[in-house]
């Protein structure tokens, strides 16, 4: 069983206390780190990090490319370490596609269901129902040559999902495409998630793709999974430096401790006020020892000074269209980056003004280090 | 301001001259050559009108004919054993890990590139003599043997050079597709090599059918290839008769090589 945001399901993919290594002795790279992870069936599940952070040989270990040098690796209740990617009920689309060049749109998503030695009437009935899933049904005798980029990636996510594995492995299969069609493919991806019900591990370095998309996030980086959780947990409770840095934009504060009650840390703001934080599970903050808290740019409001949670001056401002970034300096000399929603006929705010903010409840998160 | 392009080497002084010059020195006398070879008369400086007369004679040549049979039978024969040894021998150096001493088997592979062609025959000479005398045995083995080696480094290149241009992902999809890893050479793999071992076969019959000295020293009597024929001819009179089939060799040749291009050039699809 594997719990999801709160709920129990049924565990697609189980990994144990896995490591990779690559090399030997001096040359040793330890590309995987003790991962503990259970994916649900039907998720769409993300792990997110930068590159080198060992989210494509954790994907690559999954499909079977590679084998874990430690730990366990069970899909669908079975034992896989060990077996090759042919004797694995899961499909990959690769970052390249990897589409057959010398066979036609149709023959590239019949082979799989071609070498698991399906009837002929099966497997033209499935390769045209995958065209229509696609919307490829006009392209389905061009070669991968002959069609766009988008096209192509439609056709490897068909060929993948066309045996229809237990899991679909997506290796950043839409960084190749232009921002348009990106987000056109993402609205895509989610759509043949939802429509197959199969279990989706996808792996991105795009923290945008990775908010909108899932249904978990994993956030990896050196071979560890720093931070498990939804979108919104990731995003807005980050209980590692590395993630709060990595996803969005943030506002790193140093405070104080007043005092401790549960999971929760009341700090000393800068302003005199105090105000509570979330803390991590299993981080014992000591009152009058410091911390550091993350809040996020648009979860502070302007208020007036008199009896504000911080009192800040303004250094410079940026504007974004929807919004404006405030680059604020704190009364006790820390940064802050203040997000405001720009209205019109709202008048600009000069660098030099003395502002005060107040913090929306809640929003301040202590991180782990 | 000085104009601050990269270097080129079409602003050498002389650059035109050198390069018209090479042109002539490569081509004008095998223009020459092929000129005489419809030349009415016997002469090869001076020209009487046009004929066809020294084509026919190539053609009614008994012994010509035997030749050519010989060298097209031989170079396929050498070409395409060379291309399913130089093939596994591509197979087995790149598809692999790197392991210790490959650039070692490349060089060794590629022997026939290093070694002058003349110590080879040489060295052919000697020991295919000795199996003569133990076995008696003087069929067209030994030339095909020693074409065959001979030719494969040639087959080897365009192979590796294909396979090396492959999307190593294609043979993981095909594997993560259900495929043994048997049904992903046969499906993927083998057929996206083709056109490589199609230029190696190529490469491998032009080579066998140009080579001279190798046939020279291994050949015993009654098997003379087409260049060995025309070598012998030579030492008595020059006829054109000789440049008739001189020019319709250089068309085989010709004809094969711009083949080789048109493979190559579209290995992409």
């Amino acid at each position: 069983m594997a719990v999801v945001n709160g709920a129990r399901v049924a565990a697609e993919i189980e990994i144990a206390a896995l490591g990779k290594v690559f090399g030997q002795g001096e040359a040793a790279f330890h590309a995987l780190k003790n991962i503990n992870l259970k994916i649900a069936t039907g998720e769409f599940f993300t792990l997110l990090g930068p590159s080198g952070c060992g989210k494509t040989t954790l994907l690559r270990v999954i499909a079977g490319f590679e084998q874990p040098s430690t730990g366990a690796l069970a899909i669908n209740g079975r034992q896989v370490a060990g077996q090759g990617p042919n004797k694995r009920p899961v499909n990959t689309v690769f970052q390249s596609y990897a589409l057959f060049p010398h066979m036609t749109v149709a023959q590239n998503i019949g082979f799989g269901l071609k070498m698991l030695g399906k009837p002929r009437s099966e497997i033209d009935a499935t390769v045209a129902e995958m065209l229509r899933l696609v919307r490829m049904e006009a392209l389905a005798e061009r070669r991968p040559s002959e069609i766009s980029g988008g096209q192509q990636q439609r056709v490897a996510l068909a060929r993948a999902l066309a045996p229809r594995p237990r899991v679909l492995l997506l290796d950043e299969p839409l960084s190749a495409l232009d921002l348009k069609l990106r987000k056109e493919m993402q609205g895509e991806l989610k759509r043949l998630q939802t429509e197959t019900g199969i279990t989706f591990v996808f792996v991105t370095h795009d923290q945008e793709e990775a908010l909108t998309m899932s249904d978990r996030i994993a956030v990896m980086s050196a071979g560890r999974i720093l931070q498990l959780g939804s979108p919104d947990e990731i995003y807005n409770a980050p209980v590692d430096r590395f993630v709060a840095d990595f996803i969005g934009e943030t506002n790193f504060l140093t405070l104080p401790v007043a005092g401790v009650s549960g999971d929760q840390a009341h700090l000393d703001l800068p302003g005199g006020t105090s105000a509570p934080a979330r803390l991590p599970a299993g981080l014992a903050a000591a009152p009058g020892s410091s911390v550091t808290a993350v809040i996020r740019p648009e979860q502070a409001e302007i208020a007036p000074a008199e009896g504000a949670d911080l009192t800040a001056e303004v250094e410079s401002a940026t504007f974004f269209g929807t919004d404006t970034h405030l680059h604020l300096r704190l009364s006790d000399g820390q940064p802050f980056i203040l997000r405001r929603q720009n209205r019109p006929g709202q008048p600009p705010i000069a660098p030099g003004t003395r502002l005060g903010l107040v913090l929306a409840p809640g929003a301040l998160q202590v991180l782990r280090d | 301001m000085s104009e601050r392009g990269a270097f080129s080497v079409t602003r050498i002084p002389g650059f035109g001259l050198i390069a018209i010059t090479t042109f002539v020195l490569l081509y004008l006398p095998i223009v020459i050559l092929v000129i005489f070879s419809f030349n009415e008369g016997l002469s090869q400086s001076v020209w009487e009108g046009f004929s066809l007369r020294w084509y026919e004679a190539a053609f009614a040549n008994r012994q010509v004919r035997d030749v050519s049979i010989r060298s097209l039978w031989l170079a396929g024969v050498a070409a395409g054993l060379a291309t399913v040894l130089a093939t596994l021998a591509v197979l087995g150096t790149t598809r692999v890990g790197r392991f210790r001493g490959q650039t070692m088997i490349y060089a060794l592979i590629n022997q026939p590139l290093m070694v002058p062609e003349i110590v080879t025959g040489i060295a052919l000479l000697i020991f295919v003599a000795s199996i003569k005398v133990q076995t008696g045995y003087t069929g067209m083995g030994y030339l095909v043997a020693a074409h065959t080696a001979f030719c494969i480094p040639f087959a080897y290149l365009p192979i590796r050079a294909r396979l090396e241009t492959l999307d190593p992902a294609l043979e993981m999809a095909a594997a993560d597709l259900y495929a043994s890893p048997v049904q992903a050479f046969r499906h993927i793999t083998l057929p996206l090599m083709v056109p490589g071992i199609l230029a190696g076969f190529m490469l491998g019959f032009v080579i066998s059918l140009d080579t001279v000295v190798i046939t020279e020293f291994v050949k015993s009597a009654g098997q003379d290839t087409l260049p060995t024929y025309m070598l012998g001819q030579l030492r008595r009179t020059i006829t054109p008769e000789m440049n008739a089939i001189a020019t319709l060799f250089l068309l085989l040749s010709l004809v094969i090589v711009t083949a080789f291009f048109l493979i190559t050039r579209t290995r992409g699809r």
